[in-house]
């Protein structure tokens, strides 16, 4: 257990690779994933309910509306 | 003295250490309003549909440890689905319109609230959903929980939904013990009443997603999301038959059970002389109606000027069919005849493969002195426009094949922040 625990701390530390002050691209809103949730929601519901399949796009939702 | 955490306690708990280990409770004062409004339109053979989808959500921040959000969707649906599915062999020795189709006109309202608790590096959301047609309800609650790490570098998100529905039946006769003698629903009438023909099926989810995002470089960052769901309860189309053998139909059949999983990998690369960024997204899908699926998705985003953006958009999608579907179930040499004891007539539930194409622009508006009107902080509108085409394999309306299978989707929406 401990081991594991070290090995995720060294493995994460790693990865903070990007300083504060380097920061001002990845703000940018063309490199957020989420940047137009809300716009982008008709266009998921719809493949949505013309696939067999779901996931990536987060868990909220409620109703069928699967015409 | 020992206190026992209860999950009720362990809640209050949670949202009150985020609110210690929080930033100081300044007052945000910030509001935000979003509207979006999505027209669907498609026509492939013998059937057609028509969806408008309007959306209004406020959100308000009274203190910046508190965002409260509450929002209205709805779909506006009308058209012409498959009522009763035949396939080839039966099509080829039926002259007769062996498929019909059935006009659909309906509405779903749905209404939600949520509340964020929010730190300066983590966050908890709760929320609740509710939505109505004539023959479906909807409750769903879901629940978030976010925490940047490392400088905001690395990014840990676990969220988890669950929804209680019920769909309307119709009640079946009592001579017809075996889901082959079952008879679809006629329409939607009497349906959440205490008519005596109709009945509401239950049909619980769980759904869980689980995601870490990780900022590499200064222009690279990558998210990982792992997504499971569990459904449990009657997914079938109560309105649709399908031809099951020799002028044999009955209601569709489809397994109650069905686990499925997505694993999605997305990475985001700014390239500093294109003034812009491309963003790749892939995704593996299976489930235990042994569906596998893989979704490739490419979309590059160009900043022009100051306020403009423009987002084009690609991707490809392909899927293997359920196990249990069958283009005809009367006969005919494999994939075709019976698979099993459930038979469908769900296209979705086919194998095909479909294209993505399309494009968004977005123009925001945030003055450098005062406010727009003396009251709007920011502005944004975004418009889009995609087309979507479905190549289906096997999947037949009595033999004949599917062409014209393109959907159309126009979205235009608003935000405003005060």
């Amino acid at each position: 257990m401990k081991t594991a625990f070290l090995a995720c701390s060294l493995f994460l530390s790693a990865c903070a690779t990007v300083s504060p002050e380097q920061r001002a691209v990845l703000a940018d809103p063309s490199m957020r994933f989420d940047a137009e949730t809300k716009h982008e929601a008709p266009l998921r519901h719809a493949l949505d309910n013309r696939e067999g399949s779901m996931g990536g796009t987060g868990v909220s939702g409620g109703g069928c509306g699967c015409n | 003295m020992r206190v026992q955490l209860t999950p009720g306690r362990a809640v209050v708990a949670a949202f009150a250490a985020v609110l210690v280990t929080g930033s100081a409770p300044a007052r945000g004062q910030v509001a935000e309003f979003d509207t979006a409004h999505a027209v669907f339109y498609e026509a492939p053979t013998k059937t057609h549909m028509f969806v408008y989808s309007p959306s209004v959500d406020v959100s308000a921040s009274p203190w910046t440890w508190l965002t409260v959000r509450g929002g209205w969707e709805a779909d506006v649906v009308s058209g012409a689905s498959v009522a009763t599915k035949a396939g080839g062999v039966y099509g080829a020795t039926h002259t007769a319109d062996v498929v019909t189709t059935a006009s659909v006109r309906d509405v779903r309202n749905l209404g939600r609230g949520e509340v964020t608790v929010q730190g300066d590096t983590t966050s908890l959301t709760a929320g609740y959903a509710y939505g109505a047609e004539h023959d479906y309800r909807s409750n769903s609650l879901h629940v978030n929980a976010r925490t940047d790490a490392l400088q905001h570098n690395t990014q840990f998100e676990l969220s988890y939904a669950r929804n209680f529905d019920q769909v309307c039946d119709r009640v079946q006769d009592a001579s017809a013990v075996d889901p082959t003698q079952w008879t679809a629903l006629e329409n939607s009438t009497g349906c959440f009443t205490s008519a005596a023909e109709r009945t509401t099926r239950d049909i619980g989810i769980d759904t869980f997603e689980a995601s870490w995002g990780q900022s590499w470089t200064p222009v690279v960052t990558t998210q990982l999301t792992y997504s499971a769901q569990l459904v449990d309860g009657f997914q079938s189309d109560p309105y649709r038959s399908v031809v099951i053998g020799e002028g044999i139909k009955a209601q569709e059949h489809e397994p109650s059970e069905r686990a499925r999983e997505a694993l999605t990998a997305r990475v985001a690369w700014y390239v500093r002389s294109l003034k812009g960024a491309l963003r790749l997204s892939v995704r593996g899908y299976h489930d235990t109606w042994a569906i596998d699926s893989g979704a490739v998705e490419l979309e590059g985003e160009k900043s022009l000027g100051e306020s403009l953006r423009l987002m084009l958009r690609g991707r490809l999608y392909k899927q293997s069919g359920a196990v249990f579907w069958s283009d005809d179930y009367t006969g005919g040499a494999p994939p075709l005849g019976p698979h099993g004891q459930y038979f469908t007539g769900d296209r979705e539930l086919s194998p095909f493969w479909s294209w993505l194409g399309g494009a968004r622009v977005v123009w925001t508006v945030t003055p450098t002195a005062g406010r727009i009107l003396g009251l709007v902080q920011s502005l944004k509108l975004a418009a889009s426009g995609n087309a979507t085409g479905f190549s289906y394999d096997q999947y037949t309306l009595g033999g004949v094949l599917v062409s014209n299978a393109v959907a159309y989707l126009a979205t235009v929406s608003l935000n405003a922040t005060f």
